[in-house]
C-alpha cells in the first residue's frame, strides 16, 4: 500500500501545480501590496479571499488529477460544453448586472461568471471534435463550419453581455486550436484578410460607443488623457516609473494614491512592474514561460490525440490571458477587461485555472503510468 | 488512417510553431517593458513623483426643499475644512506653529490629532478644523507656500433654514458608515463609497434619489508636496481635458406651510410633544412639528461627538418623530369614535340620557368618572362636551369591543396611514381575536369599558387621530396623508406632482350620527361648559375633543389627585384633536403634550396656534367673520355668567 502510494507520488507530475503555486504566490503578495492601503474601500482584505480561492482551486486541481482519467474528459467534453452554454443562457435571462454588463449569475449563495467556465468548455468541445472527426485531415474552410459554430455562438453571446474582451478571448483560443489542428496556410491567409475586412466593418457598424472609444484611446491615449485615456496613461506611468529595479514592495505610489482603477484585477501587472521594475517583470514572465513551454512539450508527448489538442487548448487559455493582459497594461493593446491568470483577484477564474491544472496533470500522469 | 500516436507526431511541427509564437509574444512584451522602464523610465518616474494628476469627485449640490408657500426650508452652502496631509508635512514644528495661530487652536492640539491618526496611511489627509471662516481660508490660501501639506477642502453643507423646526419631517443627511455601506449599496444598486452623504431620515431619506443629483469629477494636479492646484497644461502629457460637471439634485416643494410650522414650534416651546395638521379635503400635511428636536445641519457638517451624545442620552429622545413614530393612548379623544359606534349600532340616539353619579359599578370593579360629583343627566352632546366617562362606558356595555374596533378601523385607526415617511407606527385597536392571539387570554368585558374611553390597549398616533377627525369633519373620506407636493428640476421644470389619494369613502348608516357628534365636538370648544372653552382661541370656530392619556393606571386613591402634584414621569399626557372651521371644515389637527396633565391646558393651545395661523393665512374672510361670531359667544357667556366657576379641566 505504502509502496504503491510512493510509486504513485514518484510518477505524479507536480510541475503544473508548482507553476500554479509559484505564480499565485507572486500574485497574492502583489495583491496585498496593491490593496493594503485601501481599507476604506474594504479591499485590503481581498488577499485573504484570494488565498481561500487558491486553496480551493488547488484542491480541485488535485482531485481532478487523481480521480479522473483523461478518457473521462473526452467522454464528458460535450456535456461540460453544454452545461456552460446553458449557464451563459441563464446569465442572459436572469444575470446580475455588475459594472454595466450582465456577466454574473447568482445561484443561491454562489456568484459566478459563466463566461469564465466557457473557456474550458470550449477547449474541451473542440478537442473532442478534432480528435473524432477526420483527425488526420488538414483543415480547410469547409472543415471550419461546425467548430466555428461551437466557438462563435458562445463568443457572440459573451460579446453582447457586453464583454468584448472575454468574447475575443474565446475566438483567440479557437484560433490557436485550429492552427494546431493544421489549418492550411492558404486558409490562414484568407482568414487574416477576411478578419481585417470584418474588423473595419465591425468598427464602423458593430461596436458600441465606449468600445470604439477604447480603440481611439489605444491609438492615441494622450488625446483624451483625463477621459478614457486616463487609465492607459496612469498604467504606463506606473510601469515606467518602476525603472530597472522598481520602487520596492508596498511602495507603489500610483496604487496607493489610487490613480489606477481596478488595482486588484486588470491592473495588477502595472503595480507589480512599478514595485519590482524590469528585472521583476522578467522574472514573472519567465515563470509564465516555463509553464507554457511545459504545456507545449506535453501536447507533443502524449499518446492520445484528444489529450494533445486539449492541452493546446488549455495552454491557449493561459497564454492569451497573460499576453492580452500584459499587452493592454503596457499599452500594446487597447484596454479590455482581461485579468492576469493567478495574479488578478477573481474566484471564478481561479477555479477554472484549478480545473485546467488538474486536467493537464492528469493527462501528464496517464502518460507516465501507461508507458 | 493514422494511429493515435502518429497523429500527435504529425502535429509536432505545429506545436513547435506555437512555442515560437509564445516566445515571440513575450519577447514583444519584454521589449515594451524595456522601452517603458529603461528607455522612458526616468521620464515616467519623474511624472510619478512630481506630476500627480488625480481624478476627484465634485459633489453634486442636493436639491433644495421649499414649503408650500414657497419659502426656502433647506439650502446648500459651501463649507471649508482645513486639512493636513502628513506625507507632505515639512518643517513640522514651524508649520504647525503657524497653523495653530491661523486657526486659533490651542498649541499642541494638532500634534494630538496627528498622533491619533498616525496609524493610517500618510498620504491620507487629516481634517484639522472643520468649517473654518473666510479669513482663515484666505490666510491658508495666501500662505500656501509656507504651509507644506496644508490645504483647504470644500464641501457643500446642507443648511436647514429654521434649524430645529420640522427637523423630523425634513430629516438629515450624513455620511454612510462602514456598517451601512453594504446595505445601501444593495438597496440602491449604487456604488457608494465611504464618505458619501446620503439621506438618513425624513424627507431627505424618502426622496434621496431625487434630491441627490449626480456627482461629477474634476482633475487636479497634486505637486510633490501634496498641494493641489487646478489643472494647468504644463506639459503635453495631458491635453484635451474635460471635467464632468455635477448635476444638481431635484428641488422639492412640500405641502407644509412654513408659518404654521413656526406657530406649532413656538406653541410647543418648553413642552415635549407634537402637532400635526392635515388638509381634510386632500390629506396634505400642512404642519408637522415634534419637540424636542435636533439641528439637522449638524449632521451634514459631520456630527461632533458631544452633540451626538447629547442627542442619544436625552431621555426625551429628540430623534423620534412623535407624530408618526410614537403612539399613545388617545384618551377621551377616542370617545368620538365610541359615540359614533353607539349611534350607528342603535345603542343610543340623540334623546338617550344617562345619569352619571360620578362612578360606574361593573362586575366587581368601580369605574370613576373624572368628575367626582358626576355629570347628572347626560345626553350625547353633553357627554362629548363635558367628556363624561360613564355615558360612554354605559354605551360600551351594550356593544362588543369588535364593534367599536370596526368603526375605529373605518376611521383609519389601528393601521398605518401610509404617509410617505419612514418608520411609521401603526397604533393599536384591540379586538377579541387580537387579545387571544397576543396574550392567549379571553377578552374581559370590563376591558371594553376602558377601551371605550381610549385607555387600556387602545393606541393611536397623532397623525391617525387627525386623520380620523378629518373624516368626522368631511363625512367619511380618508385620504392618505402626504408631505411632498411637487418635484422640480433645478431649472424649474415640473417632473412629478403628487395628487390626493382617497383611501376610503364610507357613508354612515344613520345621518344623525355625525351631526350630533360634531355638535358635541363644537360645544367642547364653544360652549362655556365645554372642556376646552377657556382655550378656544379667536376667529377659528374650532370643534374638537380634549383627552388625557394615562401614563400609569391610576390607583383608587390617586384617581382624584391633582396631576400637577405627581412626579413628572407619572403625569398624564394631554391630547387635543379637532377640526375647523365648524360650518365648513378645512383642516384637522392633533396635538399631544407628554406629561402635560390636561388636554385643554397643554395640547389645545398648540392646535389653536396652528389653526389660527392657517385661518389667518388661507381663509382671512372666514377668519374675520368668525371673530364676530366669537364676540357673540363671548357676550352670551358673560351675560349668563354670575360668578365665574373654576375652569373645568380634563
Amino acid at each position: 500500500m505504502y509502496q504503491t502510494l510512493l510509486q504513485y507520488l514518484k510518477r505524479y507530475d507536480f510541475s503544473f501545480l508548482g507553476s500554479f503555486f509559484a505564480i499565485f504566490l507572486v500574485g497574492v503578495l502583489n495583491l496585498y501590496s496593491a490593496t493594503h492601503s485601501q481599507s476604506h474601500e474594504g479591499l485590503d482584505m481581498l488577499y485573504r479571499s484570494q488565498i481561500i480561492w487558491w486553496l480551493l482551486a488547488s484542491v480541485v486541481a488535485v482531485v481532478v488529477s487523481v480521480v479522473f482519467n483523461p478518457k473521462t474528459f473526452e467522454r464528458v467534453s460535450y456535456f461540460v460544453y453544454g452545461v456552460t452554454f446553458f449557464l451563459l443562457i441563464l446569465v442572459m435571462v436572469m444575470g446580475d448586472v455588475g459594472m454595466g454588463a450582465q456577466r454574473w449569475l447568482q445561484l443561491g449563495p454562489i456568484r459566478m461568471q459563466p463566461s469564465e467556465f466557457m473557456k474550458l468548455g470550449l477547449a474541451m468541445a473542440l478537442a473532442r471534435y478534432f480528435a473524432r472527426v477526420q483527425p488526420e485531415k488538414e483543415l480547410s474552410f469547409r472543415d471550419l463550419l461546425l467548430p466555428g459554430i461551437i466557438a462563435g455562438v458562445p463568443a457572440i453571446m459573451v460579446i453582447i453581455q457586453p464583454d468584448l474582451g472575454t468574447g475575443m478571448l474565446l475566438l483567440l483560443i479557437f484560433a490557436m486550436m485550429i492552427f494546431y489542428k493544421r489549418l492550411k496556410w492558404r486558409t490562414i491567409a484568407t482568414l487574416v484578410i477576411g478578419a481585417l475586412v470584418a474588423g473595419v466593418l465591425m468598427y464602423n457598424f458593430g461596436l458600441r460607443e465606449y468600445q470604439r472609444k477604447r480603440i481611439h484611446t489605444f491609438i492615441d491615449p494622450y488625446a483624451d488623457a483625463k477621459g478614457s485615456g486616463y487609465n492607459a496613461i496612469q498604467s504606463e506611468i506606473a510601469i515606467g516609473s518602476g525603472r530597472l529595479f522598481g520602487k520596492g514592495f508596498k511602495n507603489s505610489s500610483q496604487a496607493s494614491l489610487q490613480y489606477l482603477p481596478e488595482n486588484h484585477t486588470d491592473f495588477v501587472f502595472a503595480i507589480f512592474n512599478e514595485e519590482h521594475g524590469f528585472f521583476g517583470s522578467v522574472f514573472l514572465v519567465v515563470l509564465y514561460l516555463i509553464m507554457f513551454m511545459r504545456l507545449i512539450w506535453l501536447a507533443s508527448s502524449v499518446q492520445r490525440f484528444y489529450d494533445s489538442v486539449l492541452v493546446v487548448g488549455i495552454m491557449a487559455i493561459f497564454f492569451w490571458h497573460t499576453f492580452v493582459n500584459m499587452s493592454m497594461v503596457s499599452g500594446l493593446m487597447p484596454i479590455v477587461g482581461i485579468p492576469l491568470p493567478m495574479m488578478s483577484y477573481g474566484g471564478s477564474a481561479m477555479l477554472t485555472y484549478g480545473v485546467c491544472i488538474g486536467m493537464v496533470t492528469a493527462i501528464s500522469n496517464s502518460r507516465n503510468f501507461f508507458n | 488512417m493514422f494511429g493515435e500516436e502518429e497523429l500527435v507526431k504529425v502535429h509536432k511541427t505545429r506545436a513547435g510553431m506555437i512555442g515560437n509564437i509564445v516566445f515571440a509574444a513575450f519577447g514583444l512584451i519584454l521589449a515594451r517593458l524595456w522601452y517603458l522602464q529603461v528607455y522612458k523610465g526616468e521620464q515616467l518616474h519623474q511624472f510619478s513623483i512630481q506630476n500627480r494628476l488625480r481624478k476627484e469627485v465634485v459633489w453634486a449640490p442636493r436639491g433644495m426643499i421649499h414649503s408650500r408657500d414657497d419659502q426656502l426650508l433647506v439650502d446648500n452652502i459651501p463649507r471649508y475644512d482645513a486639512i493636513l496631509t502628513p506625507q507632505y508635512l515639512l518643517e513640522k514644528e514651524e508649520t504647525l506653529e503657524k497653523l495653530h495661530k491661523i486657526l486659533m487652536m490651542e498649541p499642541g492640539s494638532i500634534e494630538k490629532l496627528l498622533k491619533k491618526n498616525q496609524n493610517q496611511a500618510t498620504y491620507r489627509p487629516i481634517t484639522i478644523k472643520k468649517n473654518i471662516g473666510f479669513d482663515e481660508l484666505a490666510q491658508i490660501e495666501s500662505l500656501n507656500a509656507e504651509l507644506p501639506g496644508v490645504s483647504v477642502q470644500t464641501f457643500i453643507s446642507r443648511e436647514y433654514k429654521d434649524k430645529e423646526v420640522g427637523a423630523h419631517l425634513l430629516g438629515y443627511i450624513s455620511e454612510i458608515s462602514q456598517q451601512q455601506l453594504p446595505k445601501f449599496r444593495k438597496r440602491d444598486a449604487m456604488d457608494y463609497r465611504l464618505g458619501d452623504f446620503i439621506g438618513q431620515f425624513g424627507i431627505e431619506e424618502q426622496l434621496d434619489k431625487f434630491l441627490r443629483g449626480a456627482n461629477g469629477h474634476e482633475f487636479v494636479e497634486v505637486d510633490s508636496r501634496g498641494r493641489r492646484k487646478r489643472y494647468i497644461n504644463t506639459d503635453n502629457l495631458f491635453k484635451g481635458i474635460e471635467d464632468e460637471k455635477p448635476n444638481q439634485g431635484m428641488n422639492v416643494k412640500l405641502t407644509i406651510d412654513r408659518d404654521m410650522q413656526m406657530a406649532g414650534y413656538a406653541a410647543l416651546e418648553g413642552k415635549v410633544g407634537s402637532i400635526i395638521a392635515l388638509d381634510i379635503e386632500s390629506g396634505e400635511v400642512l404642519a408637522m412639528v415634534s419637540r424636542p428636536a435636533f439641528d439637522p445641519s449638524q449632521f451634514s457638517r459631520g456630527l461632533t461627538p458631544e452633540y451626538w451624545r447629547s442627542l442619544i442620552t436625552n431621555t426625551e429622545n429628540p430623534l423620534r418623530d412623535r407624530n408618526i413614530q410614537e403612539h399613545y393612548s388617545p384618551g377621551s379623544t377616542f370617545k368620538a369614535i365610541t359615540g359614533i359606534s353607539a349611534f350607528e349600532e342603535g345603542v343610543i340616539d340623540e334623546n338617550t340620557e344617562v345619569f352619571c353619579n360620578g362612578n360606574l359599578r361593573f362586575g366587581r370593579k368601580v369605574y370613576h368618572c373624572w368628575k367626582r360629583e358626576g355629570h347628572g343627566a347626560t345626553s350625547i352632546t353633553k357627554a362629548i362636551r363635558e367628556s363624561c366617562n360613564v355615558y360612554f362606558q354605559r354605551a360600551a356595555m351594550k356593544m362588543s369591543i369588535d364593534t367599536i374596533a370596526k368603526y375605529a378601523t373605518m376611521f383609519g385607526l389601528g393601521k398605518r396611514t401610509g404617509i410617505s415617511l419612514p418608520r411609521e407606527v401603526s397604533g393599536l385597536i384591540p379586538t377579541e381575536a387580537w387579545k387571544q392571539k397576543r396574550y392567549g387570554q379571553v377578552w374581559q368585558p370590563g376591558e371594553t369599558l376602558s377601551c371605550a374611553i381610549g385607555q387600556s390597549y387602545v393606541l393611536a398616533s397623532t397623525i391617525q387621530m387627525a386623520q380620523a377627525y378629518g373624516a368626522i369633519a368631511n363625512g367619511g373620506k380618508i385620504y392618505r396623508p402626504y408631505v411632498v407636493k411637487d418635484i422640480y428640476t433645478p431649472k424649474g421644470d415640473l417632473i412629478k406632482t403628487f395628487t390626493p389619494e382617497l383611501l376610503s369613502d364610507f357613508k354612515l348608516k344613520n345621518e344623525k350620527t355625525l351631526k350630533y357628534v360634531r355638535e358635541g365636538l363644537f360645544q367642547v370648544v364653544n360652549n362655556p361648559k365645554g372642556t376646552a372653552f377657556y382655550r378656544r382661541g379667536k376667529g377659528i370656530q374650532m370643534a374638537g375633543k380634549t383627552g388625557t392619556s394615562q401614563v400609569v393606571r391610576a390607583t383608587a386613591d390617586k384617581v382624584y389627585q391633582k396631576c400637577e402634584q405627581m412626579d413628572y414621569d407619572y403625569r398624564h399626557h394631554g391630547v387635543f384633536v379637532g377640526f375647523a372651521p365648524y360650518d365648513n371644515p378645512k383642516i384637522a389637527a392633533a396635538a399631544l403634550v407628554e406629561h402635560g396633565c390636561h388636554g385643554s391646558s397643554a395640547a389645545t393651545p398648540v392646535v389653536e396656534a396652528v389653526v389660527t395661523a392657517y385661518m389667518q393665512k388661507y381663509h382671512p374672510e372666514s377668519y374675520l367673520q368668525n371673530l364676530e361670531k366669537d364676540k357673540e359667544i363671548h357676550t352670551q357667556w358673560v351675560k349668563t355668567l354670575k360668578a365665574p366657576a373654576a375652569p373645568a379641566e380634563e
